[in-house]
């Protein structure tokens, strides 16, 4: 479905030094400093899949997703779509592409909702009869009917990213881009989203990618992660997979009715506060009963609790801090 | 085609919501209208003809300037660069369209919209203040609206290629105004450029600018016999197709270094 070879993008920076001296001499003769965005990715994204791209600010997401959805001529490489080279052939494959950004809007702000949605229908030339029933489709998932007559200037960023979303599939597109789509909505819009894309996902089979810094994000959507630092791919693969190798370990949380607490010879005590202790320990070398079995032997517990590697350490680890 | 006419409808709904910016437009024209008709009558002043035109003439031609640059108001290069400044350059891109069309057909809108809402205004105060521009011949009028859409293709052409600039260096608001005042002077829009020394006029007669206003205008006021005109409308058509040829080398080669910012 998609395929991304050794994708590279470079950037000239002109370097620009502080002062009105450096601001001269900018002028004169102005340096440049090439900034490797993304450096040799390849990848290879099946229909149906929900990747989820991850990695600091700056790492190359967003570069990525723009290469991908044909707004960027990559440096070096190329993006195949169904097999056809999206920069060379961008007017016909971005027909099957929608994208949602989470910082700017595709509608139009003097317009009302219902009237972008119109010039999409012209743009993408959809026959009424689909389009009246993809924009039925979308409202019974995100319920737009009560927003279509209002001026975009004058909605909510909840009720915006909503109608960006119907605007990216009004013209059922295989594929869905999204970038940092959740980025400034509160619980219930975001809940919305996660709805939204799941239901697309499952019903039209549509692919979709999206860049994200939200862990719920990650947690709910997305079967596959790709993470990428500094432009490079760090890990490729299944959440739980990556979850497993990256961080291979649970804490045991352990309350006494002391401050005095026990080691044990199988896990690490990562912290000891009052009357609490931290134990984490290999998933594949033990299990907390073992532990808390071992430990009830030494001295009484109170009350014990498991905390299981999330995504967030993966993200830790994997971003390198 | 139906979806750029649809952009053509769609742009003239959004040019109305916002009715109050023709209104500075209408103004300045007819600033410059009034000026010029007194300068022009101040310097006819007891002259018959100057440059083959007489001073009734002149104030047909002021009026006429004032209407065509409706018609050559363009937007083009500042779409270019509020949407690669603010980003959106990138939404436009996912589209199946060609952007350019897209351009032209927002301008178009544009100007459609201000045919009722600049050029009827300004064509009231010019006739009410300055003269009722009559078309000197009737029979001119098929040679007048041909030359007038070729001026039309050659000023956005123009604006398209200054505008692509954009794409790569971002903020070309100093450029966009350096264009501007040039094609005000070069362009014979507020002096002909017949008024201009022999050498000079004969340079600016090689250069696309007068086709832009001075062509169109000396038609409708009947300078110059029908030879001179279509001599002209031959430069005029040469200059049509050489920047044709330079916006279609230059359109997937500029849209190639586009820059998205931020995010």
């Amino acid at each position: 479905m998609i395929e991304a070879q050794n994708l590279c993008k470079d950037y000239a920076l002109k370097l620009k030094e502080p002062g009105l001296k450096g601001a001269l001499k900018g002028l004169v003769m102005p340096g440049y400093k090439t900034i490797h965005a993304v450096r040799d990715l390849s990848f290879h994204i099946d229909k149906g899949e929900i990747v989820g791209f991850i990695g600091p600010n700056g790492a190359g997401k967003s570069t990525t997703i723009k290469m991908m959805s044909g707004i960027l001529t990559p440096t070096k490489g190329r993006v195949l779509i169904e097999g056809r080279d999206i920069s060379k052939y961008r007017k016909e494959v971005v027909r099957n592409i929608g994208v949602v950004f989470g910082q700017r809007s595709q509608l139009n702000w003097d317009l009302r909702l219902g009237e972008s949605f119109e010039l999409l229908k012209h743009i993408y030339q959809i026959d009424q009869a689909d389009f009246d029933r993809t924009l039925e489709d979308l409202d019974q998932i995100l319920g737009i009917r009560e927003i279509i007559d209002k001026p975009v200037r004058q909605m909510s960023l909840g009720q915006r990213v909503k109608g960006d979303l119907v605007a990216s599939m009004i013209h059922s597109p295989g594929v869905l881009f999204l970038d940092e789509p959740t980025i400034g909505l509160d619980v219930s819009a975001k809940y919305a989203l996660r709805k939204f894309i799941k239901e697309i996902n499952r019903v039209r089979k549509t692919t979709v990618i999206l860049t994200t810094h939200d862990l719920g994000d990650i947690q709910e959507l997305c079967e596959r992660l790709i993470i990428i630092n500094h432009g490079v791919m760090m890990e490729d693969g299944n959440l739980s997979e990556i979850v497993d190798r990256i961080a291979p370990y649970k804490t045991l949380v352990v309350e006494y009715y002391d401050e005095s607490a026990p080691e044990h010879p199988g896990c690490e005590m990562t912290e000891h506060d009052g009357n609490v202790a931290k134990y984490k320990f290999l998933k594949k070398d033990l299990t907390a009963a073992e532990i808390i079995a071992d430990l009830s032997n030494i001295k009484t517990i109170k009350d014990v609790s498991i905390e299981e590697a999330g995504i967030d350490d993966i993200i830790k680890i994997a971003y390198g801090s | 085609m139906k979806k750029y006419l649809y952009v053509v409808k769609t742009q003239i709904i959004k040019s109305m919501t916002y009715e109050f910016n023709v209104y500075g437009n209408i103004v300045m024209q007819t600033i410059i209208m009034i000026t010029s008709a007194c300068f022009w009558k101040a310097l006819y002043k007891g002259q018959g003809m100057v440059g083959d035109v007489d001073a009734d003439s002149m104030l047909t031609y002021v009026v006429l300037s004032s209407l065509l640059s409706v018609l050559l108001i363009t937007n083009v290069e500042r779409r270019i660069e509020t949407s690669v400044v603010k980003g959106t350059v990138a939404t436009d891109m996912m589209k199946p369209v060609n952007i350019f069309g897209i351009y032209f057909a927002e301008d178009i809108g544009n100007i459609l919209a201000l045919v009722f809402q600049n050029m009827l205004p300004i064509l009231i105060i010019g006739s009410l203040m300055v003269k009722v521009p009559l078309m000197a011949d009737l029979r001119d009028l098929p040679l007048f609206i041909l030359s007038a859409a070729e001026s039309f293709l050659i000023n956005w052409l123009m604006a398209a290629l200054f505008g692509m600039i954009a794409f790569s260096a971002v903020n070309i608001d100093a450029l966009i105004q350096v264009k501007k005042h040039l094609l005000r002077l070069l362009s014979g829009s507020i002096i002909p450029i017949w008024f201009f020394p022999p050498g000079v006029s004969k340079v600016l007669g090689l250069l696309p600018f007068v086709y832009i206003y001075q062509l169109p205008l000396s038609i409708y006021i009947g300078r110059g016999d029908r030879a001179q005109q279509l001599s002209q409308m031959r430069i005029q058509f040469l200059w049509l197709v050489i920047l044709t040829g330079l916006f279609l080398y230059a359109q997937n080669r500029a849209t190639r270094k586009v820059m998205v910012q931020g995010g």
